[in-house]
């Protein structure tokens, strides 16, 4: 089977393939599986921990990670457990992350498919309009607008999701034009189904591998992007904590508690890293499957 | 080979190496705790650092911010100047006269020169006051110079600038009219918007004359680099009148925040910082002995309620029962380590003075939350209908430390749900202002030691009153103090109005400041003050090992 | 390769307008306003303010007065720092900004470069493995977390460097600034030449090359090399733009009188025509540099050179 004609049947055997790839490579099986690990931790230690991710526990202030009572990452300022509050920052970060990559990912596979599926003038207005949005300098326009109109978190998704669906949308454009270069859209025309219902029906699912792979690696930028943020003082608000604020807080405390800085960095590092392998690995898997 | 336990053993590696613990011994070229010499080091040159905001303008007419107000002291200097031990002593002045009514002072000035070697003259003091309170200048500070006669009117505009209470007789003498006797009047002398201003140079260059190349001082340095919002440098002016007793050659100013004034200090790049952050305290101590100095500080910490809308207006019980549930003595030992001491009255501690403390602060912890529920419930809040509120604070970690706390108490003690926000310093400000904020932060850090400097914020139509609050016979009492020229009566008047703020619960006392720095111990001649201004004139640095 | 360069300016002439429109809006749907002061102000100043900066005329009339302004690069005054217009705090800014910049894409391009073609010569072994291990954690890591640590190390435990300002003439206060922000961009570049390189070596004329008997150092300098870089400058445009909107964190955290500090003091402060002035001089830069890296892609490779 070579690999134009793999691209032609629809997702389905894409997934299978791109699975098998992804077992034959541990590193970024490991990376799974310890993002599965995170994500379920994040979901579950806050639910069962004793402690509370905001009440201040005045008698126990800056203490050390210590297997004691149970707090395996020490105190904060105010006595709040660490863990329990690494974990909620996971969860804060793993849901921009993926939620914004969603947004991204929407609005980058329909202008792309619909630029390359239409052509013509529609594609060259459209792809016009990315190269001029390239120029602009989002992240200084995110955080005025973050400033502006207050920290309204829902702000942040849409925000660094319309930052990232550029690359996207000039990636799906190139893939949709190779699609509908085959036959059975020729075929499919002929019978006179109507452009929007074909790039539903037969542009779009034939792209989720692609879309996977770059929505996979967008969402390491995207957490990065609101931890960035959140260093900056313009991510959450206390006494919520996403690990970037918990790593500016941290980085305060750097001689004196290094524990409040290493180990929130840690867990960032350890999600941006897997996220990253991750895609790596499923772009090799799906660029050596198509040969 | 997996490739997996070098990369996943690379960032912990990393990391751990960094937070290592603490001291390398003898070889260590900048140790924690230099060795000192005895004789002056060969360099004078001092490192300071100021508050991250930077400082907005050096305009002493303008400008009302900390920062600014240490650069200030250095490069000007007005009818008097603090002396070392923080009490006012002659400045430009070299001595004064008292009319018998305390209303008329009549200042001598010495011969002095300003940095261009021009004669300073008393019509420079007149020129800069007029201009301070002028209101083009548009000066958001007029009002500190309210003890001078028709002060307020003219920055109100109902009256021309020449009616202000200054004026000067011959080219030495200034003469100054007084509302009132004002007994702090000798250190309001010593504060920014009363320093004299070069004329010519203002009119020269407007706006720009604040710039290095065109500013023109008659302190003890003079400026010689600014950087936007960046380092300030001054140098040794030679012309100044005490010049012989000024040892430094150079002063630089580094605006930085809390964290990175300690991580320079470690570094030893900075030798005077201007905080360190509580939570620190004994581990700085541990690691730096007697360089960590604190002192007690003419600032409170307070939270404002906003008397002109909901929830606080006209809600006595509710603004009662919020400042109860405060646990203060808790907020001092944990969050802020010890440091401050707990306040429930607006006006720090002063000598001769006497803050009226409310009744209930003195009840156990149960009583008193048990009191402050009663309260609650009478202001018509309960399980079922909770208070709900935002506390607004200037962005400062400090602020976010106690402000987090405060909320958990009032969550846990009465069942209120405050939520806090954070914001620059500059945009709370302004929020207050224009009375947008139910309750804010409304720190104050006091002009001089007097009770007054506390007490004018509620006055009704105080340009500061963010509150809003306005009480007659609180006015009238402060209007009394304010004709009473016998010391003694008006401390007890001034009392009198406080047990009133009290009463009210006007506002939300936290504690009293207390200043915090970090100071190389090769660095003299500061001096801890109630008002925490340490000229740069008296120090000077020791030869030390690392130097 | 002159109606390359028309056509790509012609391009960017529509950019710039979108970003000035959009910061225009900005600077006046903003809830409150320009002139949020914190003074006091009485209402007849208040109207001269107004009358001034021609607050009082109708929005079509103030954007294109804007749009004239920026023509004339004049970006107006500054609201937080008094006296001050926005086109210094730019003249202030931007050669640290420049400095720190080109310091960082230099040691991000050589080391990344280098250790790009180390993995690739050496490829599969201990050392390409070691190279792309460090190359994805320095893609992982923030920069702001890289920076305090680097701070932590070389200034406050050894003592070597300074941990922050800027002092202009001491090279000392350039190196953790300029390291702590090249180090993601080392990373992006050493993957990037390695696969190229590695795919550069793989191509027949490389195996022609070697049959004609030059050694091998010969052959990776004057034949694998120039391919081996399309992918890297190709990359180079936006590295640069992320270079800049990065050096925002680095200015924070080491404390530069940079533009990105501004930038974000501005945000902060609602300092809004510092805010849109620099949104729209970075905007610019981005054009630029893009260009540029287009412009050396074409060099590089003759192929483009024809017209297209």
């Amino acid at each position: 089977m070579n690999g134009a004609a793999a691209a032609v049947s629809p997702g389905g055997s894409a997934w299978r393939a791109a699975w098998r790839q992804l077992r034959a490579r541990r590193s970024a099986l490991l990376a799974l599986g310890v993002l599965a690990a995170i994500a379920l931790a994040a979901l579950l230690v806050p639910c069962f921990s004793p402690y509370d991710y905001a009440t201040p526990v005045w008698t126990r202030i800056f203490t050390p990670p210590t297997l004691q009572a149970g707090r395996i990452f020490g105190t904060d300022a105010l006595g709040r457990d660490l863990l329990v509050r690494v974990m909620w920052g996971c969860r804060i970060s793993l849901l921009v992350g993926v939620a914004a990559s969603l947004v991204s990912v929407v609005i980058g596979v329909l202008w792309g498919a619909t630029a390359g599926y239409l052509g013509g003038r529609v594609d060259g207005l459209l792809m016009r309009t990315v190269d001029v949005l390239y120029c602009v300098p989002f992240i200084p326009l995110v955080i005025v607008l973050e400033v502006l109109f207050g920290r309204n978190f829902l702000l942040v998704f849409v925000a660094i999701g319309t930052v990232s669906w550029l690359d996207l949308a000039r990636i799906v454009r190139g893939q949709t034009l190779s699609i509908r270069a085959q036959d059975y859209i020729a075929a499919a025309q002929a019978l006179g189904v109507r452009p929007a219902t074909m790039i539903r029906r037969h542009v779009v699912p034939n792209l989720i591998g692609l879309v996977m792979v770059y929505a996979t690696l967008t969402v390491p930028s995207v957490i990065l992007f609101e931890a960035l943020l959140s260093f900056l003082g313009l991510g959450v608000q206390a006494p919520l904590a996403s690990l970037g604020s918990l790593v500016a807080d941290g980085a305060g405390e750097m001689q004196a508690n290094p524990y409040l800085l290493v180990i929130p960095a840690a867990f960032l590092a350890a999600i941006i890293l897997c996220f990253n392998r991750l895609g790596d690995a499923l772009r090799d898997a799906f660029e050596s499957h198509r040969g | 080979m997996s490739r997996w336990p070098l990369r996943r053993l690379a960032l912990p590696a990393l990391l751990a190496l960094a937070a290592c613990g603490p001291g390398h011994g003898g070889a260590d070229p900048r140790p924690d705790r230099p060795r000192v010499g005895t004789a002056a080091a060969a360099t004078q040159e001092l490192t300071r650092a100021i508050d991250a905001g930077g400082v907005r303008s050096i305009d002493p007419s303008i400008s009302s911010d900390l920062p600014a107000g240490r650069v200030l002291d250095d490069l000007f200097e007005g009818l008097t100047r603090l002396g070392q031990d923080g009490e006012p002593v002659p400045g430009v002045a070299s001595r004064w006269d008292t009319s018998a009514d305390g209303r008329t002072w009549t200042f001598h000035l010495r011969e002095a020169r300003w940095s261009n070697g021009a004669p300073l003259r008393a019509g420079d003091f007149v020129y800069a006051w007029r201009r301070t309170v002028d209101p083009r200048t548009a000066s958001d500070y007029a009002q500190a110079l309210a003890p001078v006669a028709n002060a307020i009117a003219v920055s109100e505009g109902r009256l021309p600038v020449t009616a202000l209470g200054i004026d000067a007789p011959d080219e030495r003498t200034v003469r100054v009219r007084l509302e009132a006797p004002t007994p702090y009047l000798l250190s309001l002398m010593t504060k920014s918007f009363a320093f004299p201003q070069y004329e010519p140079a203002i009119r020269a260059h407007g706006d720009d004359w604040v710039r290095p190349q065109f500013m023109v001082s008659n302190g003890a340095f003079v400026l010689r680099e600014l950087v936007i919002g960046g380092r300030i440098a001054l140098e040794r002016n030679p012309r100044y009148w005490d010049a012989a007793h000024v040892r430094l050659q150079r002063v630089v100013y580094l605006p930085l925040d809390r964290a990175a004034q300690t991580d320079r200090f470690f570094a030893g790049e900075l030798a005077f910082t201007d905080s360190f952050s509580a939570e620190q305290t004994s581990w700085l101590r541990s690691r730096l002995g007697d360089q960590v100095v604190s002192a007690p500080y003419l600032g409170n910490f307070v939270l404002g309620l906003n008397a002109t809308r909901a929830p606080f207006a006209g809600n006595r019980a509710l603004r009662l029962a919020m400042s109860m549930a405060v646990d203060r003595e808790i907020l001092v030992k944990y969050v802020r380590q010890g440091l401050y001491e707990p306040a429930w009255t607006p006006t720090p501690p002063l000598p001769g003075y006497h803050a009226p403390v409310p009744a209930w602060a003195r009840l156990g912890e149960a009583q008193r939350h048990a009191l402050a529920r009663r309260y609650y419930a009478e202001a018509g809040y309960s399980a079922q209908h909770p208070l709900r509120v935002e506390l607004h604070y200037p962005t400062d970690s400090d602020n976010r430390r106690t402000y987090e706390a405060v909320a958990a108490m009032w969550r846990s003690n009465l069942g209120a749900e405050v939520r806090t926000f954070n914001e620059e310093f500059r945009v709370q400000l302004n929020e207050r202002h224009l009375k947008l904020l139910a309750l804010f932060h409304y720190a104050w850090i006091g002009d001089y030691p007097d009770p007054y400097t506390f007490l004018q914020l509620f006055r009704t139509g105080f340009g500061y009153n963010d509150g809003g609050y306005s009480n007659p016979r609180y006015d009238a009492l402060l209007s009394a103090a304010g004709q009473e020229s016998d010391a003694a009566r008006r401390l007890q008047l001034l009392s009198q109005a406080e047990a009133v703020l009290d009463e009210d619960a006007a506002c939300i006392p936290l504690y009293y400041y207390a200043s915090r720095h970090l100071i190389k111990p090769y660095v003299r001649g500061w001096t801890s003050n109630i008002q925490d201004r340490n000229l740069s004139q008296y120090m000077y640095l020791l030869e030390h090992e690392g130097g | 390769m002159a109606r390359y360069l028309a056509g790509r300016l012609l391009t960017a002439i529509p950019t710039l307008l979108v970003i000035a429109t959009l910061a225009f809006m900005l600077l006046h749907l903003t809830p409150g306003g320009p002139f949020d002061s914190d003074r006091i102000l009485t209402p007849q100043i208040e109207r001269s303010i107004a009358a001034r900066y021609h607050l009082d005329e109708p929005l079509w009339q103030q954007y294109f007065r804007y749009l004239g302004d920026l023509a004339r690069g004049d970006l107006g005054p500054s609201f937080q720092y008094r006296n001050t217009s926005v086109n210094e705090l730019i003249a202030q800014g931007l050669p640290v900004d420049v400095t720190i910049g080109a310091l960082s894409m230099l040691f991000a391009l050589l080391a990344g470069g280098a250790l790009g073609l180390l993995a690739a010569t050496r490829q599969g072994s201990v050392l390409d493995q070691l190279a792309t291990s460090v190359a994805i954690l320095g893609i992982s890591v923030p920069v702001f977390v890289t920076a305090p640590l680097l701070i932590l190390v070389f200034a406050m435990r050894l003592h070597w460097l300074p941990a922050g300002d800027w002092v202009s003439g001491s090279w000392q206060h350039l190196v953790l600034p300029s390291v702590a922000l090249a180090l993601p961009y080392t990373a992006y570049i050493a993957r990037i030449m390695r696969a190229s390189t590695c795919d550069a070596l793989s191509q027949p004329f490389i195996r022609t090359a070697r049959a004609k008997g030059l050694s091998p150092t010969a052959v990776l300098w004057r034949h694998a090399l120039r391919p081996a870089l399309m992918p890297v400058v190709s990359f180079l445009g936006p590295a640069l733009a992320g270079v800049l909107t990065g050096s925002i964190v680095i200015e924070q955290v080491f404390g530069l009188p940079g533009m990105g500090r501004y930038f974000v003091t501005g945000a902060l402060n609602r300092d809004y025509t510092v805010v849109t002035g620099i949104t729209v001089l970075y905007g610019a830069l981005i054009i630029g540099l893009n260009l540029l890296a287009d412009l050396s892609y074409a060099w590089l490779d003759p192929r483009l050179r024809r017209p297209a």
